[in-house]
């Protein structure tokens, strides 16, 4: 490390920066987690919000939203999008694709990979921070650009997007065309954010993968990895190459609308408002949906891995006892990595692509299945038969596990073509990812504020709030979600934004079976609005925990409160900058809990072994 | 710690921090490319028109490419000369590299500027028509233009550039704005700024008043006079009033409604109206059914109930069970609050105003006989079309390729079709050429015959530039010597294309010289018109990607420049301090370039040699 030394213009990172280089412009990769970490939960909470206004308009599509939801929207503008004070279509089609947009590509993403990748990765490999620190920063800025860009464009003419989170064409292309400046329609705006986001992700994902690669510390072989990492590496790469293409098809998309190409626009489109547009032709609507589910799908990856991640720290901690299948682990990571580049088009079975090609990407569909199944049969296997501790991170990793085994299995029907075809943008398409994402990721997430809150602070957070938290959301999530399986399978469209009102058959005679079957389960719309709102009301302990425990929290006792292995536990608390106080050195791998030949249940990685070595690299004795 | 391993490799790896990046980088650039390219492919296979095949000019690419070339060695160079500490040297190769990066630059916007000029047109038979298009005369309206006339006085617009004559010209008696969208100020401003030369006036054509309709003194500002002159000002303060009513309109309906709703819920509470004895008065002949049966035809009857409930309830009165009650708030109904807020106002012009639009900005479709029109922002013009033409001075391309492959899709002879087109009907020039064009086609299929080709769809349909040239100095010639009738075409016996003209080093860059080529003019009217563009993204998806691809490329080759041209610029600091930390730099800014000059070496051969 000395071979650095000479970098003169480096050294004034060294002394107490100002106020603004350490809270605002940061370059130290915990406070860039801290800022991405902070700045995803707003954007989740907005995100959330948008979702509970539209839960009202399915439930009660006639009434006006209430004042408690309401009081939110500015006088102006709820004039505008609100009809008597009834959600349009047009506002539900605005909100659902920001919802969307906002929750993936603002909320989780960079909480997963930007959040807990940035603050825990160098800590785990043993690096004093990110191979690249003011990229780093660059890579949050850009982020915050993008991520404003698009929700601004709620307060423009035009509004916000209104064309799904998946932004398709020609749809995409027609909306908001009425605007004359087209840079400052919605649509538009979307995708300059989206081409910002990209951006971001592509500097964090260089970030990510260069410090993986050479920042480990000494010994930190490449399986003496926490999994973490690992789940870190894959999910650096998936970004790294899944997002370029849709980078590519956003820029197409904005030359449709700014440079008046027709790249997803096809020959001959007549809309009500225009008539026949004026388009060149040999436009193609399907290349998009191409280009978008070659990063459609490894995203659901980005999403998945750092939560996973997550999981995989929290058990062998709280269980005592080696993570289960480490190896198995990781390489079924890797695979998922790469499987998950070639199973795009499942997406896109109703699109006639051909039994063909439908035929190939259902067999990779299912393939996935191996390497997912995996990685959770690892995880609840780790649970037998250890000494668990139910620490409020436990009992959210805990949750997590049934959760998105839920999203996972309801994932299966799906890859067929066949079923697809019946189910395809139904509300079970939406109750299957979001068990993946929402009680699944998001709880992964959750364990992991709770697990490495004490690493930032110093406190533990509130046990007492902590389970006030926990239980109300686990009921709310299965009652939002699991009534959607059941609406889907009957038939409910996703995009219903009065929640089947008008299919149903109202004589009970009527011979419209369609209609019969909408009128049984359309009262469960009501059910699962409550939820949602219930949830919102569940997330308030969470959000006075964080503030509370910050401030008046119990202190923790040691640098290591949870008697864990890894290398963060062997920084000081909070982790000042340059993270370590003496260059660590690792002798062994990174679950090595409960060993018969060591007096405590644990023996951290950072450990010298009793005798002295002279080579620190080499493994230790298997047991 | 420090961050390691920033200028020196590490062992294990052997790479340096920013050699790892720039390979991660790279990776995600070739995704990035791969993307557009594979859209290349895509769109180039799934084309539904014959896709532009050569159709760029080979010269200025491949001298750009050998450009291209040159630079990536030169920056290795400049690689070396660091390595062996030699600054001088250092500079001269970076130097070259960034000077080859501006002359790439420079051809790249000659090829874009002749493109972005020239004028394309197709249809409604799918006849395309390519050339330069008139500009308008202040005086004598759109007619032709003797070519070199420079003094004539054109028109021109706010920022003092000529206007085409593809524009809708469309003379406006009366103006709507809609007040619920934010109308385009310039379009405002175009329009006064006629009516300003023809000395019309534009007034208000009804007094609109912003006041509550029992507001005891009516209140002025919200007051707008019949015979108001038009301005920008007057627009945005009759938009303030009426966005102030109808949010005020908007929350009073609001709290009227959720009121209503109230009264209908408290009696759907007190009469039981969704409960079970209602479902056994109001469907009597569920008592009868099965106990399962009957519960699934409650949970329908329930539902059904809860939706028609929503035809019950309304701003104005509520149906409750014995019959309406009205929602009153403050003992007000609604109707007695609300505010006038009409959604559109209208402005007359004391005489017709001629104003003019893209087609891209008229969302109505052109009748000649609109009497309406409707703008992008929502503005309605009444009035009438004046003749709106494209108006070509020079025509230098004419092609049938299209129209072809759409009559033999139809199962109709593409060569009677041609002849029924509109152009060669109506234009007995243009039917000259086609007619030369058809003898020289036929020469062409027996002398190729002989060799077992055929000439390609290329050559039968589309007239170039330099075919069209070489026909009208033919029929030129023809003429000088006093010839009759058309010319007789006589093709070499080693011809393999149609005769053309034989291009000018300056015309591989410029295209056509117009000074010297003869080009027919065109007139063709509106209505004949299926979509006008210039050489841009808009005109079909070849020049869609072309542009796309090539400007982003472009991009890249900027950014790099700017980056090297930094090394070169800015790091003698540093060369002093930490020569090796410097080579690294211009070893990973040299890979960049490597990519930059990969790409365009894929990019060359599919845009103009394919």
């Amino acid at each position: 490390m000395s071979a650095t030394a000479t970098h003169d213009d480096h050294h004034h990172d060294h002394h107490d920066p100002g106020f603004v280089r350490k809270y605002i412009f940061s370059t130290d990769h915990k406070m860039i987690g801290l800022q991405y970490g902070i700045t995803a939960g707003l954007f989740l909470l907005f995100g959330f919000f948008l979702m509970i206004a539209m839960r009202w308009s399915i439930a009660y599509p006639h009434e006006p939203l209430p004042e408690w939801i309401a009081m939110f929207f500015p006088d102006g503008w709820e004039a505008r999008w609100l009809q008597d004070g009834k959600m349009t279509g047009q506002a539900y089609n605005m909100f659902g694709a920001m919802h969307g947009t906002i929750m993936v590509f603002l909320g989780v993403v960079p909480l997963g990979f930007g959040a807990f990748g940035n603050y825990v990765t160098p800590l785990q490999i043993g690096a004093p921070d990110m191979a690249f620190p003011r990229l780093n920063m660059a890579s949050y800025w850009v982020y915050l650009a993008g991520g404003l860009i698009m929700c601004g464009s709620f307060f423009m003419e035009s509004g916000a997007a209104k064309s799904g989170w998946t932004n398709y064409s020609p749809l995409a292309g027609i909306n908001d065309a009425q605007i004359v400046n087209q840079w400052l329609a919605g649509q538009t705006q979307w995708l300059i954010g989206l081409v910002l986001l990209i951006t971001s992700s592509l500097l964090g994902s260089v970030n990510f993968i260069t410090t993986i690669i050479n920042l480990r510390a000494r010994g930190m072989t490449w399986m003496r990895m926490p999994f973490f990492v690992w789940a870190m590496l894959v999910t650096g790469f998936l970004l790294l190459l899944a997002f370029p293409p849709l980078e590519a098809a956003g820029i197409m998309q904005l030359m449709d609308r700014v440079a008046g190409s027709s790249f997803f626009m096809p020959t001959g489109l007549y809309t009500q408002a225009e008539g026949l547009l004026e388009l060149s032709v040999g436009g193609s609507p399907l290349l998009f949906q191409h280009l978008f589910w070659f990063l459609g799908h490894p995203e659901v990856y980005v999403l998945l891995l750092p939560a996973i991640a997550c999981v995989a720290e929290i058990i062998p901690a709280n269980t005592r006892k080696p993570l289960w299948g480490y190896k198995a682990m990781v390489y079924g990571v890797l695979v998922l990595g790469f499987l998950s580049f070639i199973v795009w088009a499942h997406h896109m079975y109703m699109t006639g692509m051909g039994p063909l090609v439908s035929t190939f990407f259902q067999t990779t569909t299912v393939l996935i299945s191996i390497p997912s199944v995996i990685l959770l049969t690892s995880l609840i296997i780790s649970l037998w038969q250890g000494s668990i501790r139910f620490t409020p991170a436990m009992i959210w990793a805990c949750a997590f596990l049934p959760m998105f085994g839920i999203g996972g299995l309801t994932g299966l029907p799906l890859a067929f073509n066949l079923v697809g075809l019946h189910l395809h943008d139904t509300y079970y398409v939406i109750g299957h990812f979001h068990y993946v994402v929402a009680p699944g990721i998001l709880f992964g997430l959750f364990a992991g504020v709770y697990h490495w809150f004490p690493k930032i602070t110093g406190r533990y957070m509130s046990r007492f709030l902590s389970h006030l938290h926990f239980w109300p959301s686990l009921i709310c999530m299965n009652l939002i979600f699991f009534p959607m399986l059941t609406q889907g399978m009957a038939g409910f469209h996703r995009r219903w934004y009065n929640g089947g009102d008008a299919y149903l058959a109202t004589d009970p005679e009527s011979a419209n079976v369609f209609g019969q079957t909408v009128a049984e389960h359309i009262d469960l719309n009501i059910v699962m609005s409550y939820g949602a709102w219930l949830m919102a009301l569940a997330q308030v302990p969470f959000l006075i925990n964080l503030v509370w425990s910050k401030f008046a929290g119990r202190r923790i006792e040691s640098d290591n409160p949870w008697h864990a292995t890894t290398l963060e536990w062997a920084t000081p608390t909070p982790p000042g900058h340059g993270n370590f106080t003496t260059e660590p050195v690792v002798y062994r791998g990174p679950y090595e809990y409960s060993r018969p030949d060591h007096d405590e249940d644990y023996l951290p990685q950072w450990t010298a072994p009793k005798k002295p070595a002279d080579q620190p690299e080499e493994t230790p004795a298997a047991h | 710690m420090e961050i390691p391993y920033v200028v020196n490799p590490r062992k294990d790896t052997g790479l340096f921090n920013s050699k790892i990046a720039i390979w991660l980088f790279l990776a995600s650039e070739v995704m990035l490319f791969g993307g557009l390219f594979s859209g290349y492919v895509f769109l180039r296979i799934g084309a539904d028109y014959p896709w532009p095949e050569r159709t760029l000019p080979v010269l200025p690419g491949l001298i750009n490419t050998f450009i291209l070339i040159a630079s990536s060695v030169t920056v290795v160079f400049a690689w070396a000369s660091l390595k062996m500490r030699k600054w001088r040297q250092f500079q001269v190769f970076m130097g070259a590299t960034v000077l080859c990066a501006l002359v790439f630059m420079g051809f790249k916007a000659v090829e874009y500027g002749v493109k972005f000029k020239h004028q394309a047109l197709r249809m409604k038979d799918f006849t395309m028509v390519e050339g330069h298009i008139n500009y308008v005369k202040e005086k004598g309206g759109d007619g032709h233009d003797a070519h070199g006339a420079e003094d004539a006085d054109y028109l021109r617009d706010a920022d003092g550039d000529k206007i085409e004559a593809n524009q809708h010209v469309f003379a406006v008696e009366s103006v709507s704005f809609n007040l619920a969208r934010t109308y385009h100020e310039p379009w405002v401003e175009a329009l006064l700024a006629s009516a300003g030369e023809k000395g019309a006036a534009v007034t208000l054509a009804e007094t609109v008043d912003f006041n509550a309709p029992d507001a005891e003194e009516t209140d002025g500002d919200l007051v707008f006079e019949k015979g108001t002159a038009l301005g920008t000002g007057v627009l945005d303060e009759i938009s303030g009033a009426f966005a102030a009513n109808y949010a005020e309109n908007a929350s009073w309906r609001k709290r009227y409604l959720r009121t209503a709703w109230d009264m209908k819920w408290a009696d759907v509470e007190e009469n039981d109206l969704l409960g079970e004895a209602a479902f056994a008065a109001d469907y009597p002949k569920a008592l009868e059914f099965e106990a399962e049966e009957k519960k699934m035809a409650y949970v329908r009857w329930k539902a059904a109930e809860r939706a028609k409930m929503a035809q019950d309830v309304g701003i104005g009165e509520v149906k409750l069970s014995g019959g309406t009650e009205a929602v009153t708030i403050d003992g007000k109904t609604y109707a007695e609050r609300e505010l006038p807020a009409p959604t559109a106002v209208t402005f007359t012009c004391s005489e017709p105003v001629v104003v003019r639009h893209p087609g891209h900005d008229v969302i109505t479709d052109y009748k000649a006989d609109n009497k309406t029109i409707q703008l992008r922002d929502g503005t309605t013009l009444n009035g009438s079309y004046k003749p709106s033409p494209m108006d070509f001075h020079y025509v230098d391309g004419i092609d049938f390729q299209h129209l072809a492959m759409d009559a033999e899709n139809k199962n109709l002879d593409p060569e009677i079709a041609i002849e029924n087109s509109w152009l060669v009907k109506n234009n007995p020039l243009v039917a000259d050429l086609w007619s030369l064009h058809r003898q020289a086609v036929g020469q062409l299929e027996e002398i190729l015959g002989r060799k077992g080709k055929e000439p390609t769809k290329k050559d039968r349909y589309r007239m170039g530039w330099q075919e069209i040239a070489w026909y009208m100095d033919l029929i030129h010639e023809h003429k000088e010597k006093g010839g009759e009738g058309l010319p007789e075409v006589v093709l070499p016996d080693d011809a393999n294309a149609p005769p053309k003209v034989s291009m000018g080093l300056k015309e591989h860059f410029m295209g056509p010289n117009y000074d010297k080529r003869r080009f027919p003019h065109l007139t063709i009217p509106r209505s004949e018109v299926l979509l006008e563009s210039k050489f841009t993204p808009k005109w079909n998806s070849y020049y869609a990607i072309y542009f796309t691809i090539t400007g982003l490329h472009g991009l890249h080759v900027v950014g790099g420049a700017i980056v090297l041209a930094y090394y070169l610029f800015c790091s003698r600091k540093m060369y002093l301090a930490n020569p090796e930390w410097l080579a690294n730099r211009v070893e990973v800014g040299g890979l960049f370039w490597h990519f930059v000059d990969l790409v365009w070496i894929f990019a060359f051969p599919i845009f103009y040699l394919m």
